[in-house]
């Protein structure tokens, strides 16, 4: 998949398009906004990646310019701003995504790969989730390791799902509190490590293969297939 | 609903400008009709004596040359009977008998010489004896038998005789009751048209006033961009809106300001941590030993919590200048805080806390939910961060019609006397405290912004007690309400 990065800053330009490129996407990238719209207007991205701070443009009115001209591939908006732009909740409203800065790398990945999954609208089976030996019946709420049910909470369930789900790749501290919880928080206890301890706790008991991971730093992976 | 809606309008301004001015009025009016009355009764008064005094001359004259015989009586009498006859405006008495004007002629003692009029004049007489008379000077005369006085003039004859002419001044008090009974008719519609006038005409001049007011509240509780409507006007009204509105754009010229500094420092410092964050963090995933990775990692952590400072003390600084920006919603507190012990409730039982919430149910208040999130997300840090092991953790919720209050208390070692008194401060903290002292001083500033307010105690038996209130979103819409009624009356 061909991604189209817009980022004035060469060395957060020079990290993220290494991180897309190692997620195995083929990334081009921009310095300006007249360099983007000359990129979007030669060839098809599939998403972009836009800072708001553009040297000659607002980000913004890059990509209205370029919704206007026909371009509809998904935007995951950066912003070192602190306050979310009208305009930036109505491009969220739209399907695109915003980050702000300074983030990490894995929800950045994350998000293009959710916005990315959006547009191509490929239905997962929503019923039945599984991962090695783990699996999830999300209609009856209930998962199971091997032959043993797994005695989870219904938070603990949301939590498994959405590791599940996101399986074989990184998922930090504040995606899970946005995604499980529903809340932009930043907590200075160690409130989430204490759910994944618990939840590890419960698949991964002894003599089984541990499946959680902590990253140090960085977040959480549950091993994928 | 009526008297609900009666008591408003009744303390109103407009109700007591009216009042007033009522009142003003009807004095006013009242003094003129006074004047007017005495003018006409004045008038009225005049106009008998002189007739009296015409009449009372003619008839003396009569009685002076009619000569003394048989026929005397018959003569003068006939005389004084058509005189009388010659009454202006005269109102004929209900009987045959006329009781409007008496003939007298009498010595200065002994009976009436001659009597004309009804009764006997035996009375008419005595009081005319009593008073003191002098001649040709109207009096009034207040006879037994009639209810309405007399007006009475004299004229002293060539025989010795004092010859009286009494006019009942009936007629003058029955012109004046109309003219009372009309004005007192026309006085009471015309203040009560007065008064629904000036009631109407102030009502919707400061009709004017209370939507500026509401357009003011309105801007200071949410944007600062709109106006005040209504600055057309070169009235005080105008002057008003068009002043209210210089205010606005220097406050707005203000706050842009904060923001513009706020943002731009907030811009100029992430920029770097985030080429910073992703360079240890491509370092970190690149595969580097255990030993390497723990410092890069804590790195990333501190990093971290020197975004949130950043973020926090700019949040701080912006809410205590009144300019924090909130996306308010309708937000329900019991829910919102059952799902932040949800989150916190494993990490208090790892380290031996109890948890216990008491609410009655939802409690609906208008606010931003993410910076609620935070604040208590920095309530629970606090008792996690200060309590010893086994203590106990109440979070309460409750209600009343204006003001929700959530109580997170704990029977630790409370707040240090030291620093509870600069508890809500910027950068105060206890000894062994790890944070960046801005927790407290971010929940009192958001709480304060969303029109609430915090206060920390000790607990007589022991621990720390934070109270938070907050202005439930129940009472605005009642507020609305109300102030709907006043603008419908």
């Amino acid at each position: 998949m061909r991604l189209l990065l817009v980022e004035d800053e060469l060395e957060i330009q020079g990290f993220v398009k290494r991180s897309l490129t190692d997620a195995g996407y083929e990334v081009h990238t921009a310095e300006d906004a007249h360099t983007a719209a000359l990129l979007a207007s030669k060839q098809v991205y599939h998403g972009m990646i836009v800072d708001l701070g553009l040297p000659d443009q607002d980000g913004i009115d890059l990509i209205l310019k370029l919704r206007k001209d026909g371009v509809s591939s998904p935007v995951l908006i950066l912003s070192a701003r602190r306050s979310v732009d009208d305009r930036v909740k109505g491009l969220e409203l739209g399907g695109d995504d915003y980050l702000t800065k300074p983030f990490a790398v894995a929800e950045l990945l994350a998000r293009m790969r959710n916005l990315l999954r959006r547009n191509a609208t490929h239905a997962e089976d929503s019923t039945r989730l599984r991962v090695r030996d783990l699996e999830l019946d999300m209609l009856r709420r209930r998962a199971t390791r091997g032959d043993e049910v797994l005695n989870l909470s219904p938070q603990e369930f949301v939590l498994l799902e959405y590791l599940c789900r996101h399986a074989g790749r990184v998922v930090t501290r504040s995606m899970l509190l946005a995604e499980v919880w529903g809340m932009r928080i930043q907590p200075d206890t160690n409130v989430v490590d204490v759910h994944i301890y618990r939840l590890r706790g419960k698949i991964d008991t002894e003599g089984r293969e541990p499946l959680i991971k902590t990253l140090r730093g960085i977040g959480y992976v549950l091993k994928g297939s | 609903m009526s008297s609900k809606a009666a008591s408003p309008i009744m303390r109103s301004a407009a109700w007591r400008i009216s009042l007033w001015a009522t009142l003003a009025f009807a004095i006013g009016t009242m003094l003129v009709f006074g004047m007017l009355n005495q003018y006409v009764a004045d008038d009225i008064q005049q106009r008998s004596d002189a007739w009296l005094s015409g009449e009372v001359e003619v008839l003396g004259d009569v009685a002076e040359r009619t000569p003394k015989d048989r026929l005397y009586e018959r003569v003068v009498g006939e005389v004084a009977e058509l005189a009388s006859r010659e009454v202006p405006n005269h109102q004929r008495s209900s009987g045959t008998e006329n009781d409007a004007v008496f003939f007298l002629q009498a010595a200065d003692s002994g009976p009436a010489k001659l009597w004309v009029g009804s009764g006997d004049g035996a009375a008419s007489l005595a009081v005319i004896r009593s008073a003191r008379v002098l001649p040709d000077i109207p009096f009034d005369a207040r006879i037994q038998g009639f209810a309405i006085p007399f007006r009475v003039v004299s004229v002293r004859i060539a025989d010795g005789s004092n010859i009286y002419l009494g006019l009942s001044e009936r007629d003058e008090l029955h012109v004046l009751r109309n003219l009372h009974a009309r004005f007192l008719a026309l006085w009471l519609a015309s203040v009560l048209l007065g008064f629904i006038i000036v009631f109407f005409a102030t009502r919707r001049m400061l009709g004017r006033v209370r939507k500026i007011t509401e357009a003011a509240s309105r801007i200071g509780q949410s944007d600062l961009s709109t106006r005040v409507p209504d600055t057309t006007g070169n009235d005080e009204v105008g002057h008003l809106a068009r002043t209210l509105n210089h205010m606005l754009d220097r406050i707005e010229n203000t706050v842009h300001q904060l923001h513009t500094i706020t943002d731009s420092l907030a811009h100029d410092l992430r920029s770097p941590l985030t080429a910073i964050r992703g360079k240890l963090e491509t370092a970190l995933s690149s595969g580097v030993k255990a030993e390497d990775a723990e410092p890069i990692a804590s790195a990333i952590d501190e990093l971290d919590r020197l975004t949130e400072f950043l973020n926090t003390s700019l949040d701080v600084a912006e809410a205590k200048a009144d300019a924090l920006r909130l996306s308010r919603t309708g937000v329900d507190l019991d829910e919102l805080v059952r799902s932040m012990i949800d989150l916190y409730e494993p990490c208090m039982s790892d380290k031996g806390l109890g948890v216990q919430i008491r609410s009655a149910g939802s409690v609906r208040v208008l606010a931003d939910p993410a910076l609620l999130h935070r604040v208590i997300a920095n309530l629970l840090d606090n008792e996690l961060k200060h309590l010893p092991a086994s203590s106990l953790v109440c979070v309460s919720l409750r209600a009343d019609k204006r003001m929700a209050t959530l109580t997170v208390e704990d029977n630790g070692p409370g707040f240090d006397a030291e620093v509870s008194r600069h508890l809500f401060e910027r950068r105060v903290k206890g000894r062994e405290s790890r944070g960046h002292g801005l927790g407290l001083a971010f929940v009192e500033a958001v709480v304060r912004v969303h029109g609430g307010s915090v206060a920390a105690a000790n607990r007589p038996d022991g621990g720390a007690q934070l109270t938070v209130t907050l202005p439930c979103s129940e009472t605005e819409g009642q507020e609305e309400r109300h102030a709907l009624a006043l603008v419908n009356g």
